[in-house]
């Protein structure tokens, strides 16, 4: 640009400190937006992507497809033993299974063991060629080949540095406890795994080549216990492995599943890049309805300051009539205006994307807070991302201003005394972006309150037991317990002071613990019959969680028939209880026409009670039937439950100072229902936050576009002002046109706002069993408080226009 | 009708004071017309503002019907502009997203009377000053001529007991200016007070009074027989 359109520039700039402060400001907070949420996006859709070769690694999932099941999806694991087989029917076949150390299955963990005493390590048991799929980078020693040897480990940067100090760990011996307790000598030291990964692994020793005692399920099929990962050449080598694994299962699988097993259990290999996001289990796709959703948050926040730019821009081109008119007197070409207004936009958008920059680098720290996430800006990332956005937004800003400034006739406007404002035209156009932003940031007024009302309602819900006074005790499923062990533990927090009762159960509210379902068949083809979700429960669990009886009775020690202990009896008929929705499932109208009835038929199972619902799982799966089986003398691999009253995180000192007292080998693991509740919404609460803060922004932005418009509309009214005002307009009068002048787009935002918003609330609500109805008022909320902010907005210059002596008014030009 | 007393009107800019108006004393009584007179920045315009309460004294009194408004709340004001008076401009100061009609119409918008009433105001007052035939043109589409008729319209359809007129010949020629005259002098036969600032000698011999003001001050007042 040449030197005299620079100092048009910056005297443009500087002429109206307010009006540089709206358009830059404004578009800078819509940029960084922008960049936090794109920061959010690529992190999540990151993950994976740094392992060498992330591209041709699959992982392989287990589908049960069952006609009528709850537990109907796709699981992020297999059966232990599925990659032996593969490889025996498949020879050449490259893969490697990861046994623990995938938070995504679950806390599989192991331990480390040092003086007796255990702590919680990310130990992972994987095959020999794991480094044939994952090619981590070595800090010292070997990583092919090493774990040939049985006894060899391989540490993590960081977890060698916390066993063994500065000291070099090659050849150390360490102990590690994943099934038992067992000694390892370290081979060689890996980089630490970055953040935006699923995998955590700070340990690698060998997985058994035979199963360990307590793995039952290692050949069972439809179990899914170990992340089994293969490695393919190319996306055809994979989809030809794909093909072959039909008749693979139906030949292995027949031993569970019967003749045709593939037409219920699949093994779908899933792209590692695609595996964060892909949906667990019978859950909906939440997580990537968050992260689209948070996108286009970003997105639409960046267009609302785009908008608010191109608004004021053209609203004060007008402004600039003059100087265009002279411009184009002493020869300047239309392409060349349009060249200068066009350079002008640019650099005023370069301004605003450095202020976004810094916007974004201060508000990090924050909406890491917020969001738990713990984003950082690349730089080598931003700074081409935003000349693209500075270029786009420049041309397309900066383009209908110039478009308008330079058509100006200069005869007309040198000859009259007023500049020219875009006309009507000008000012419909204005007026539909103003209902582009304000529809926008409506929506999103909408989508808050709907999130943080159905995040209150979960929070709130009446989940069949007090959360509240309750701690669960994971840790006391571990098979490394023996019965004895996990009797006197139980024992010992019966003592406590304050505890109230102490029960068992296979699961515990937050989802920890063991999922089984049982068909009960039905008289017909074998196999076929409604499924309930088994719970095993031990001695005090009622007692522990106190649900509502509805029939019937609960189990008792003094019927021989309640006792589900040895499952070699189970033949011989044992009693159960149901859940509401199993009464429902089995087809039974009352709970007291249940009472008595026996059901299934090789097993035949009496019903001696009905309990209305035990929540303990995530709403965003849906609730299933459940029966209760009585095992009191199969409480070790049971989750413990501690009814207590006082001070929970003293409560929870205490059972864990017992816990180390007497199961030593064994890391603590235990916590409050409520926050393990919490943790079933973790990611919704962050995201709800996240959403809630591209909200603000984007109304923030709109009322400073609105502001800016309201400004500038007062200033060119000010003689209409006059004029009303010595016609016999009072103040109220006047304030009450100039605010119904903006409150008209406002409310045509609304009919944009609602079907937007109604559409995503019912997609985000869709995901929970558990959710609220999309009641008008919300939108009749949020429509309430943006017309509100939009009237405050315009309201402060209207009293002054209002206010203004008609006299001055009438001079003004 | 009106009497101002002792009236004063200075301005404040950064630093400098200056003063408009220096102690008027003026009455006009009801059914007058009278022609302020005098060079350009003596008073004359401010005098009218006062008189037409969109600007305030300073200090003074002013009487409007044995009313003193001088520091009465801006509402009461309006109602006062909306109910009893009525302006014509020198650059006729209507509206241009309006049309002619709506533009009279504006007189009316802050009252409260029946629509139809409202429409049949507004067509006699256009009748009145022959402007009917544009009543939906824009402003920028008549000639000065007929944008000053229509302003006029738009002074009288509120039926006004005192009519405040600013040059209301400067920006026409001299048929137009001569036929807006007409207008004022039949109104003010059919009784409305007028007070009309102006330049021209000629148009200031139709009023029944001239004030000769310069530097602020009203230097005399001629009365003519009617």
């Amino acid at each position: 640009m040449p030197r005299l359109a620079w100092i048009a520039l910056y005297r443009s700039l500087t002429r109206d400190k307010l009006y540089a402060a709206l358009t830059i400001g404004g578009l800078a907070v819509g940029i960084a937006t922008f960049l936090v949420l794109a920061l959010y996006v690529r992190f999540e859709t990151s993950y994976e992507r740094w392992i060498p070769r992330s591209d041709r690694i699959y992982r392989v999932d287990t589908a049960v497809q069952f006609p009528g099941s709850p537990f109907n999806g796709a699981y992020p694991a297999t059966m232990a033993g599925l990659f032996e087989m593969m490889r025996e029917d498949f020879p050449g076949l490259i893969g490697t299974r990861i046994r623990g150390g995938d938070r995504a299955i679950g806390e599989r963990g192991g331990a480390v063991l040092r003086g007796g005493v255990a702590t919680t390590e990310d130990v992972a048991q994987v095959d020999p060629s794991f480094f044939d799929v994952f090619a981590l980078p070595m800090v010292q020693g070997a990583g092919a080949g090493a774990l040939a040897d049985p006894t060899a480990a391989l540490l993590s940067r960081s977890a060698a540095r916390r066993y063994f100090g500065s000291a070099d760990p090659i050849g150390q011996t360490i102990t590690v406890s994943m099934d038992a307790p067992a000694n390892y000598h370290v081979v060689g030291v890996f980089e630490d795994l970055p953040k935006n990964s699923e995998l955590h692994l700070a340990i690698l020793i060998p997985i058994p080549k035979t199963p360990p005692p307590s793995e039952w399920t290692w050949y069972k099929w439809g179990t899914a216990s170990v992340a089994t990962f293969l490695r393919f050449e190319t996306p055809e080598a994979a989809r030809a492995f794909a093909a072959k694994l039909p008749p693979f299962i139906d030949r292995r699988a027949k031993v569970d599943f019967g003749p045709g097993a593939s037409r219920w259990l699949s093994q779908p290999l899933v792209p590692i890049a695609d595996t964060h996001l892909k949906p667990m289990g019978s859950e909906s796709a939440s997580r990537q309805l968050m992260v689209a959703t948070l996108g286009t948050i970003g997105l639409l926040t960046l267009l609302i300051g785009i908008v608010n730019y191109v608004n004021l821009a053209t609203a004060r081109a007008g402004l600039r009539a003059r100087e265009v008119a002279l411009r184009k007197v002493v020869g300047a070409s239309r392409a060349a205006l349009i060249g200068q207004f066009l350079g002008e936009a640019i650099a005023a958008v370069a301004i605003a994307a450095l202020l976004g920059l810094m916007l974004a680098e201060v508000g990090l720290p924050l909406v890491n807070a917020a969001g738990g996430t713990s984003l950082a800006m690349p730089y080598g990332w931003a700074l081409p991302l935003l000349a693209g956005v500075t270029l786009v937004v420049g041309l397309a800003g900066g383009f209908y201003p110039a478009l308008v400034l330079s058509r100006f006739p200069a005869a007309t406007v040198l000859a009259s005394a007023r500049a020219p404002g875009g006309g009507n035209a000008g000012a419909r156009l204005r007026e539909a972006l103003v209902v582009l932003q304000f529809g926008l940031a409506i929506a999103f007024l909408i989508g808050t309150v709907v999130m943080a009302v159905q995040m209150r309602h979960l929070r709130a819900a009446d989940l069949g037991f007090r959360r509240e006074g309750l701690i669960t005790i994971a840790s006391l499923a571990d098979p490394k317990i023996g019965q004895d062990q996990a009797r006197t533990m139980l024992r010992a927090l019966q003592a406590l002071p304050g505890v109230q009762s102490v029960g068992t159960a296979n699961i515990a509210p937050g989802g920890e613990g063991t999922s089984n379902i049982d068909i009960v068949e039905q008289p017909g083809p074998p196999g076929t019959g409604p499924m309930l979700r088994l719970v095993s429960v031990g001695p005090g669990f009622f007692d522990t969680y106190r649900p509502r009886l509805l029939a019937g009775r609960l189990f008792d020690n003094a019927h021989a028939a309640d006792d589900s202990s040895d499952w070699k009896r189970w033949n011989l008929g044992r009693n159960v209880i149901l859940n509401r929705q199993a009464l429902a499932t089995l087809g039974f109208r009352t709970p007291e026409e249940a009472i008595g009835k026996t059901v299934g038929n090789p097993r035949p199972r009496t019903i001696i009670g009905v309990i209305d619902e035990l929540r303990f799982f995530s709403a965003r799966t849906a609730d299933t039937g459940s029966y209760y089986m009585y095992t009191p003398n199969a409480v070790y691999l049971h989750i413990g439950a501690v009814r207590f009253t006082g001070d929970p995180r003293a409560m929870l000192d205490k059972v864990e100072e017992s816990w180390r007292r007497i199961i030593p080998q064994v890391p603590f693991r235990g916590d409050t229902a409520d926050h393990r509740l919490a943790d079933l919404y973790r990611e919704d609460e962050r995201a709800t936050r996240l959403v809630g803060i591209g909200t603000g922004l984007a109304v923030l932005i709109g009322c400073v576009g609105l502001w800016g418009l309201a400004a500038f509309s007062t200033a060119r009214r000010v003689k209409e002002i006059g004029i009303r005002k010595a016609l016999g307009a009072s103040a109220s009068d006047v304030v009450r046109l100039l605010v119904g002048q903006f409150l008209r787009p406002v409310l045509l935002a609304n009919l944009l706002a609602w079907p937007l918003a109604w559409f995503a609330a019912r997609t985000w609500l869709a995901g929970f069993g558990d959710r609220i109805a999309l009641s008008p008022l919300y939108f009749l909320g949020a429509s309430l408080i943006a017309t509100a902010i939009a009237v405050v907005t315009v309201l402060g210059q209207s009293l002054r226009a209002s206010r203004a002596a008609p006299a001055w008014a009438l001079r003004h030009e | 009708m009106i009497e101002l007393n002792a009236i004063h009107r200075a301005y404040r800019s950064d630093e400098v004071e200056t003063t408009a108006l220096a102690d008027i004393d003026l009455s006009v009584q009801a059914g007058e017309f009278v022609a302020i007179m005098g060079p350009s920045g003596c008073g004359k315009s401010t005098l009218l503002n006062i008189l037409g309460t969109i600007d305030r004294p300073t200090s003074g009194t002013y009487l409007f019907e044995g009313e003193d408004i001088a520091k009465a709340p801006e509402a009461q004001l309006a109602k006062l502009r909306r109910d009893r008076l009525g302006f014509v401009f020198q650059s006729f100061n209507l509206i241009d997203e309006l049309t002619i009609a709506e533009n009279v119409a504006l007189a009316l918008a802050y009252r409260s009377m029946p629509a139809r009433e409202k429409r049949e105001r507004v067509d006699a007052a256009m009748d009145r000053v022959g402007i009917a035939h544009r009543r939906n043109h824009h402003p920028h589409q008549l000639s000065g001529g007929q944008q000053q008729r229509a302003a006029i319209a738009r002074a009288i359809v509120g039926e006004p007991k005192l009519i405040l007129a600013d040059e209301p010949t400067g920006n026409l020629d001299t048929e137009n200016g001569a036929q807006v005259m007409d207008i004022l002098t039949r109104l003010n036969a059919d009784g409305a007070t007028i007070v009309m600032v102006t330049h021209s000698p000629a148009h200031a011999d139709i009023a029944r009074r001239t004030v000769h003001m310069l530097d602020g001050r009203i230097l005399s007042a001629v009365r003519r027989a009617a």
